[in-house]
């Protein structure tokens, strides 16, 4: 039988977007707490203690350097090893990603924060702004748009790495969709090219969005220099 | 419309100590007629041996204009800078109405254009009297459109920074000072990154607050804005004050030093003395 009939059945459908909700769900949660831990990170690398700098530049190279699958294993077999730390697969694929947006953002924020002339800091200071009223009013509005298009593409990135999962036994879209192929090999010979088709779809609506967020965002704030 | 505003001012009375240039330098007394009072002002950065400033004093009587002159480096920014709360100052003292200077009642604009480029004109006016001040929108709406009304830019109120030229930039940045009340303005070369034809409009608005009496210290290499708008001269060589005159015809025609002579000299310009140099050089 032709394998784009597999697509005809509903629970085809439901179990791959059931896939793709911990796919999502994995993405968001690790963006989301990778925000808050960059901006926090990326406040730290310009701090004016030098050993806090290397701190952040030494975790920063770390992150860097080990291939995120590493990363993935450290967390999810090494931690139990050495601490008796049982994190399940998904809470380690969580804490490896906002490990990693956390650092690669801090750095967008740092190089944002840092192209911040000085003058901004002291027009605000001389207007009798306070520090936080500064950072927030002033600051921050700059920085975000300047960091907006790298911040996006690390938020597609991190989505798409979440596939690495399936080898923690997270059973996302990706380990949804080899099981269907797996259960239909002899019904449906060539099935693969369209489960993953399908697959290929469901990222792209999952990134989409962002790109198209980012872009209005731009739009709207290209009156800055 | 400089040269109405030197006809205009009168003579300010001149006072035998300050006008005598040797004792300026230490001079220290407390001006009773209020305003500002800088005493015996020091400032040295950590790894330097000598100081940007070394004991400077001097008095901004109250609705008097100060113009602060001297040669790159002689510390008159960063005299602008301290007193702005900008940089720290390792002695002296700084007054205003002879009670320690609140920064709040500062107010400064910079050489470089630096509005907010996230705010609108209205936007970069408006955020510090309603953030610092509490101020209600349409209060603080209504006073930014009186102020942008004054330097001609009120139909500009929607733009973005960088849709202005660098004029319209420092008259608005002169604007979102104003609207903070400040007992003081400090002027840092404000005209020394503009083109030409646009340090006219600028000036034009800085002599006009003059007229109103708003008590300022201008840092400028502007000559003819200097001597048309200054009640006061004072310049600076070296972190320290060389001369001061409440005479700026005075002080440009007739200077009291020799340092102030060639300094004033490095602005004329004679044909021949040019040449010879060229001569020499070659």
């Amino acid at each position: 039988m032709h394998g784009a009939e597999l697509l005809l059945q509903t629970s085809v459908w439901l179990r791959l977007l059931q896939g793709l909700w911990v796919t999502a769900w994995i993405a968001l949660v690790s963006v989301g707490l990778s925000v808050p831990v960059g901006l926090i990170v990326g406040w730290l690398m310009t701090s004016r203690v030098r050993v806090v700098r290397w701190i952040m530049r030494l975790y920063l190279e770390f992150i860097r350097i080990m291939p995120q699958l590493a990363l993935l294993f450290i967390a999810f077999y090494g931690f139990s090893r050495a601490w008796g730390l049982n994190l399940d697969a998904t809470a380690a694929c969580v804490v490896v990603f906002v490990l990693w947006g956390g650092a690669e953002l801090g750095d967008l924020v740092r190089g944002a924060l840092t192209s911040i002339p000085r003058s901004q800091y002291e027009s605000a200071q001389m207007l009798g702004l306070n520090p936080w009223q500064t950072f927030t009013h002033v600051i921050l509005p700059q920085a975000l748009r300047r960091m907006l298009p790298a911040s996006v593409n690390l938020a597609t990135r991190i989505v798409k790495t979440t596939s690495l999962a399936v080898l923690l036994g997270v059973v996302e879209v990706i380990k949804v969709g080899q099981q269907i192929i797996d259960a239909n090999r002899f019904q449906y010979p060539d099935g693969a090219l369209w489960i993953y088709g399908v697959i290929f779809f469901m990222y792209f609506i999952v990134c989409w969005p962002l790109s198209i967020v980012a872009r209005r965002l731009e739009q709207r704030w290209n009156h800055d220099d | 419309m400089t040269d109405q505003r030197q006809e205009a001012v009168p003579v300010v009375p001149v006072d035998v100590d300050a006008h005598n240039s040797n004792s300026a330098a230490s001079d220290t007394r407390i001006n009773q007629a209020g305003g500002l009072q800088i005493q015996g002002l020091v400032k040295q950065y950590p790894h330097s041996d000598h100081p940007v400033l070394n004991g400077i004093s001097l008095d901004v009587p109250a609705g008097k204009v100060m113009v602060i002159l001297g040669p790159s480096g002689s510390g008159k920014s960063t005299l602008l800078r301290t007193v702005a709360g900008l940089e720290s100052m390792q002695g002296g003292q700084i007054l205003m109405d002879g009670k320690p200077l609140d920064r709040h009642d500062v107010g400064m604009v910079f050489q470089s254009y630096d509005l907010f480029p996230n705010k609108t004109v209205l936007g970069n006016i408006i955020m510090a009297p309603m953030l610092v001040h509490k101020r209600s929108k349409e209060d603080a709406t209504a006073e930014a459109m009186r102020l942008l009304e004054r330097v001609g830019l009120a139909d500009r109120k929607d733009a973005w920074p960088h849709e202005l030229s660098g004029g319209q930039r420092q008259r608005v940045a002169i604007c979102r000072a104003l609207i903070m009340h400040p007992r003081i303005m400090l002027f840092d070369e404000v005209t020394a990154a503009l083109d030409p034809e646009m340090v006219r409009e600028v000036l034009d608005v800085i002599v006009e607050l003059a007229d109103q009496g708003l008590t300022m210290m201008i840092v400028t290499h502007e000559m003819a804005f200097a001597r048309a708008v200054a009640d006061r001269i004072v310049l600076l060589d070296g972190g320290k004050l060389v001369e001061q005159s409440d005479d700026a015809e005075a002080f440009f025609t007739h200077p009291q030093t020799e340092r102030a002579r060639q300094f004033l000299h490095t602005f004329a310009f004679e044909r021949g003395h040019h040449a010879q140099n060229l001569d020499d050089q070659a």
